[in-house]
């Protein structure tokens, strides 16, 4: 179906329209890379094996965060150094900022990107948590058209995504919150620094103009199921509700009764459980710290 | 594989270079331009050896494909000091007997430069994030944090201390 393409192409376009056509023609045959510092760890030692590339770095239609009305519209070449400094984001969504500030390294921070970060849809990728919490939807383009998804239709296995061979994720695009909005970010890793995360949690809950009710709540987890996960059941028992008529306890047991973690190397199943439990209780404690102080 | 071209700024001179889409800028350095002081560890970003400044950024060179830093400006250890004068956290590193194996120590130092130029009196958490990409196996780390703190005395009373009042 697609063109096969000689050998060691390596293209560059400066346009996202140039980028979409070149996708077009040789779909799954060239390797889109953004930052890089995924793809080639995991290319490593058989970089050979990779026909072509399409290098996105030049797009700078790709490299904005952006305010429009009532959203945020963060280009997929928006590095994490740079999510972890915008003085909109700390202030909007502050908890994007807080991950991005948690992934690996400078060294990483300032080449990762957004769009690489929620493309390789790792289960434990930093940003994905957090970009699900706060509602976000991705804007998927190809040569014929595009799409908007919402975060949590995108991802569908490890490292698997919707995403077509012709598309490009251009776009994320957050609603900017209207309601007085807590959040908490809990990253677990056996180390500060470059680790890959044991378990996550995004908790941001928004509250009524009597900051007492909880009007919403989103409880997404990584690296604790395939994909980043939100825990819905979380909605139903704290939604309506006086935030200091939570049972804390009660809420971290659903947590932990709903995920599905893995044994793996940096945790077992049992230990992901037991974590998930409290750091809900943590996260929770920490908003209500927070909201008590706010008058 | 084909064969392309790229232009790159390397420690102030302008160099053109032949190369393929699947060259890692840390191999173009090495192998290429025979820069050796930048050192290859893992090889997937976690050791910080083959840290580099590209266009005033700290990045790993394993994780850079040649081609992305076609018209880049790149800082290697062999552009910091000179054979005559070293630079303060060189002199620094020695002194508080921070390299020890040294093969950690060109990519620590580049990323000790790239802290103090945008922070220029960290404190021990602001130092240990600005090198927390960057393993060493040596020293525990301790006469790095040292090597650190004495470059950013130094550096300060060079400018009469102006920046220590200014904070």
């Amino acid at each position: 179906m697609y063109q096969r393409t000689v050998p060691g192409q390596y293209f560059a376009p400066h346009k996202i329209e140039e980028a979409l056509e070149i996708l077009s023609k040789y779909g799954k045959e060239i390797k889109i890379i953004a930052g890089g510092t995924d793809l080639l760890v995991q290319y490593y030692d058989r970089l050979y094996e990779v026909n072509s590339w399409l290098d996105l770095r030049n797009i700078s239609g790709l490299k904005n965060i952006r305010i429009n009305k009532n959203e945020m519209e963060i280009g997929a070449m928006v590095r994490h150094a740079q999510l972890e400094k915008s003085e909109d984001i700390k202030k909007y969504f502050l908890i994007l900022s807080q991950a991005a500030a948690d992934i690996g390294s400078p060294q990483i921070r300032n080449r990762g990107t957004i769009g690489g970060n929620i493309v390789n849809a790792s289960p434990a990728g930093d940003l994905l948590s957090p970009l699900m919490a706060y509602d976000a939807q991705f804007k998927l383009q190809s040569n014929q058209r595009e799409m908007i998804v919402p975060a949590e239709e995108f991802f569908i296995g490890p490292k698997k995504t919707i995403l077509k061979p012709d598309q490009l994720l251009t776009r994320i695009i957050l609603p900017l919150p209207k309601e007085m909005t807590y959040g908490c970010w809990i990253k677990i890793g056996k180390r500060k620094a470059l680790a890959i995360a044991t378990i996550i949690l995004a908790l941001v809950v928004k509250m009524a103009e009597d900051n007492k009710t909880v009007k919403d709540v989103r409880t997404c987890l990584g690296s604790v199921a395939p994909t980043p996960i939100e825990i819905k059941e979380i909605r139903k028992k704290m939604v309506g509700k006086y935030f200091e008529q939570l049972d804390f306890a009660e809420l971290g047991q659903i947590v932990e009764d709903k995920i599905s973690p893995i044994d793996d190397i940096r945790g077992t199943r049992e230990y992901r459980k037991d974590v998930a439990k409290n750091i809900m209780i943590n996260a929770l404690e920490e908003i209500d710290s927070a909201r008590r102080l706010y008058k | 594989m084909n064969k392309l071209m790229i232009e790159l700024t390397i420690n102030g001179k302008k160099r053109k270079v032949e190369t393929t889409p699947s060259t890692r800028l840390l191999d173009l350095l090495r192998d290429d331009l025979h820069l050796t002081g930048t050192k290859e560890g893992c090889g997937k970003g976690e050791c910080g050896a083959c840290t580099v400044i590209m266009n005033g950024e700290l990045v790993a060179s394993c994780l850079v494909l040649a081609p992305q830093a076609d018209g880049a400006v790149i800082t290697t250890i062999e552009g910091i000091g000179d054979d005559k004068c070293l630079d303060p956290v060189q002199e620094a590193f020695i002194e508080t007997g921070a390299v020890q194996c040294g093969f950690c120590t060109p990519g620590m130092i580049l990323a000790a430069k790239k802290l103090l130029e945008e922070n220029s009196h960290p404190d021990e958490e602001e130092i240990k994030r600005g090198i927390s990409g960057n393993l060493c196996r040596c020293t525990g780390y301790q006469k790095i944090f040292d090597a650190v703190k004495l470059a950013v005395n130094r550096l300060s009373s060079r400018d009469g201390g102006r920046s220590e009042k200014d904070a």
